[in-house]
């Protein structure tokens, strides 16, 4: 094997993949009623194009792209359209969706299969892409085919295929490389040619060895990665692979690089080759507070409940729902929620794996400092955050800040960084829009 | 049941490490406890007194400063008013009477640390203000209650000599004899001032710096303060430290580097021959490099800016062993270097990931 690589900084959380990563995926089948959020990919929601009482096809459109940063939304399955209404979401309050009563989940319409990929014009591929509604399958959920279209002028000469999956407890990914490894070749090559780049990689943690072997075995050119959180964020990634390291405010194409996570990649290759929309994702269902941790792969749209009665059901007290993974996944306060294309993962977190302290003052220790992967100094900005000093807090580079939470894991006193870090963005943002305006 | 429970919003991470403000002090109290039974060892059970009438009062003053504040009182059993209370009794010699730590302990907690708003608060280590405050108040008491250690020896309690220096090489120099309750750099001070008399400085130099010396300064059998004398429990103790992921080693070791690269530099009589070993056994150097200057709260936070403090409190320490008013600078170079912090870290701030230099 070749040298393992890392970025700097970072941290160690526990793993807490074996609960699930020998799990073979299950499939499960539609729920009774399937809520599909118009809003699964990051940017402007998609414009629902059906109403109540409408007839509706598997992969038939109910709402289309509406804008640049933005992706059409298909139908899970055959059935009848309920209603058209705000439900709660997994990453925010509400969100407007299309709820159906499921019939069946047999036929339906697909897109003309792209056979000849290998020879099919770039800008077909990328359509295909846009209009199947692929968007990243890590969690950003940015629509995949805006990073397939560099702007003019840009070289792009690399692609990193992100199957890190460093968060905690997450299997998904894994599972998906050892069980869908033909498709996600596929999806990398598709991707590969469509940017025009020779020579894909794929980036593993090396907690992952089945996956590294057997990707390797199939000639996939794999790069061992360190297990250290934030192992998988993409500027990290980029940093620990090429040596390459992404301006502040900047995108991995300012330095030639796209990375496309695994799931996308099989997304990818099923948009192409078969012509499916995206409608179902495989993600992992764990932590303590379920009998039975396992991988799914379930339709969007299906409840969180559903897939905790898939695991097993509730078991003892649920400290936290979490839609993600332990370190920058969403906490529900419902599991009536559907799933998403960006749900990696589901965590019944019990009371004993939750970190639950009460505030502390900062003692200075400076450990935030020592594993911040973007060399911020988080004490300092968090604590201009709570005493309302913006312009301070921006100076300091709260806004490089992406949430990884490193610091607030360590943080000996307790301390709420990453929520004060976060609050500062935004009040920082308010203010320059003011500005603006 | 599934579909109508409600659950708990948070912020993520929904996880954390294990450690904790508590869990580090009261770590820190482990990790100073061999010192204490070296203390035991060689000044007698009234060095216990001493320490436990210190770590009393801070425990006692920072539960008082907090009640009469109405601030939550459990703050007092975090530890770190035991880890101030530990660190000043460490800092004052074994013959002082049992008020003098008690007082310091007082002065640390109410003034350097809770006036300040309390832990994490503070701009200096308490302990070391609280130490200042003694020498500038009792500076007899502080500067000649030197008792000179004592070992179990054939089952019978013996004198050692205090300054490190055997009994055999003791008896063949009239100098050392009158400086027999001193500590080593009582006596290295001391020869900085026989200039004018060739020979005689640096006959008794040789003799702090041999090796026998310098043994019984790894051992403890030197004078000194309380908690200072015996290099060999404090490092047992930085070991555990750093096996728990407390100590980060930046500080402790561009301090014990920068102590012995000057040390060597002009910690003798001239340039280029003092004994960097010497320097780094004597006096406060172990107990401040590992138990003083990590004090987190008053040291900066930026990697680069720990370096540059522990360089700059070893340089400090240096010129006031050699130059300055007192045998000894450790503390007061600490001291000193705590007040730079916020501007050391104000200039070391960490260039964020991929963030251009600007121009101009």
């Amino acid at each position: 094997m070749s040298k393992v690589k890392s970025f700097a900084g970072g941290t160690h959380p526990p793993g807490n993949k074996e609960h699930s990563s020998g799990a073979a995926v299950v499939r499960l089948p539609a729920p009774e009623v399937v809520t599909v959020p118009l809003c699964q990919h990051l940017g402007a929601p998609s414009k629902p194009v059906v109403k109540p009482g409408d007839q509706v096809l598997k992969g038939s459109v109910i709402g289309e792209q509406n804008g640049f940063i933005s992706l059409p939304t298909h139908s899970p399955v055959n059935g009848k359209v309920l209603r058209v209404e705000n439900v709660p979401m997994p990453h925010m309050r509400s969100g407007p969706a299309v709820v159906i009563k499921t019939e069946s989940e047999d036929g339906g319409e697909v897109y003309e299969p792209i056979a000849d990929w290998e020879h099919a014009d770039t800008s077909v591929l990328v359509n295909r892409i846009k209009e199947a509604g692929v968007c990243g399958m890590g969690g950003a959920s940015f629509p995949t085919y805006v990073k397939l279209s560099p702007p003019k002028g840009v070289t792009i000469d690399t692609l990193i295929i992100n199957g890190v999956e460093c968060e905690p407890y997450l299997t998904a990914d894994h599972r998906l490389m050892l069980e869908r490894t033909q498709d996600l070749i596929t999806g990398m090559s598709i991707l590969a040619r469509v940017l025009g780049v020779t020579d894909p990689v794929i980036g593993i943690e090396v907690n992952k060895p089945d996956a590294i072997k057997l990707l390797q075995e199939k000639g996939v050119k794999v790069v061992p990665l360190k297990v250290q959180y934030p192992q998988g964020a993409e500027k990290q990634l980029i940093s620990a692979v090429t040596g390459r390291v992404v301006p502040a405010g900047g995108l991995p194409l300012n330095v030639g690089v796209v990375v496309q996570n695994v799931g996308t990649c099989v997304a990818v290759a099923e948009a192409v080759c078969s012509g499916l929309p995206s409608i179902r994702r495989i993600t992992t269902v764990s932590g303590l507070g379920v009998n039975k941790p396992g991988n799914f792969d379930v339709c969007v749209g299906t409840p969180v409940s559903v897939l905790i009665e898939a695991a097993g059901g509730y078991q003892g007290e649920i400290k936290r729902l979490v839609s993600g993974g332990p370190m920058m996944g969403m906490a529900m306060f419902t599991d009536t929620a559907p799933v998403t294309k960006g749900t990696s993962g589901i965590l019944a977190l019990s009371p004993g794996e939750v970190r639950d302290v009460e505030e502390g003052p900062c003692i200075r220790c400076g450990k935030c400092v020592d594993v911040c992967p973007l060399n911020l100094v988080p004490c300092t900005i968090a604590t201009a955050s709570e005493f309302g000093k913006w312009e301070d807090a921006e100076k300091a580079g709260a806004l490089n800040c992406m949430a990884c939470g490193t610091c607030s894991y360590v943080c000996p006193a307790g301390r709420y960084l990453v929520q004060h870090i976060k609050r500062a963005q935004n009040e920082i943002r308010a203010l320059a829009r003011e500005r603006e305006a | 049941m599934t579909g109508n429970r409600m659950f708990d919003l948070a912020v993520s991470p929904h996880i954390g490490s294990s450690q904790n403000t508590k869990r580090i002090m009261w770590d820190v109290v482990i990790a100073l406890i061999p010192a204490l039974v070296a203390a035991f060892w060689f000044f007698g059970p009234r060095a216990l007194m001493l320490v436990a009438a210190s770590v009393g009062a801070a425990v006692l003053t920072e539960w008082l400063c907090l009640k009469f504040m109405k601030r939550p009182v459990n703050f007092a059993f975090d530890g770190s008013a035991v880890v101030t209370g530990l660190l000043l009794a460490y800092n004052v010699p074994s013959g002082v009477p049992w008020w003098i730590p008690v007082l310091g302990s007082a002065f640390a907690i109410a003034v350097a640390k809770q006036a300040f708003g309390g832990l994490g608060h503070n701009i200096v280590n308490p302990a070391l203000l609280g130490r200042a405050f003694l020498v500038a108040s009792f500076p007899v008491l502080m500067t000649a209650g030197w008792i000179a250690p004592m070992e179990w020896r054939d089952g019978q309690r013996i004198d050692v000599q205090s300054c490190g220096v055997s009994t055999a090489q003791l008896s063949e120099s009239e100098e050392l004899d009158a400086l027999s309750g001193a500590t080593p750099l009582n006596v290295l001070k001391q020869t900085f001032s026989w200039e004018g008399e060739p020979g005689r400085g640096e006959e008794v130099r040789a003799m702090l710096f041999s090796k026998q010396s310098l043994k019984n300064l790894f051992m403890g059998r030197a004078g000194g303060c309380i908690g200072e004398t015996s290099a060999i429990m404090l490092l047992l103790g930085a070991i555990y430290l750093i096996l728990r992921g407390v100590l980060e080693l930046r500080l402790p070791l561009s301090y014990l580097g920068s102590v012995a690269l000057f040390g060597w530099l002009f910690g003798g009589s001239g340039w280029f021959n003092g004994n960097p070993l010497f320097h780094l056994l004597a006096g406060g150097v172990i107990l401040g490099g590992f138990f003083m200057i990590t004090d987190m709260v008053t040291t900066p936070v930026t990697k680069k800016g720990r370096i540059i403090f522990g360089i700059g409190a070893g340089l400090l320490t240096m010129v006031i062993r050699r130059w300055g008013g007192y045998p000894e600078g450790c503390s007061y170079s600490i001291l000193l270097m705590n007040l730079g912090t916020p501007l050391i870290d104000r200039y070391t701030r960490p260039r964020a990931f991929g963030e251009v230099k600007k121009n101009g």
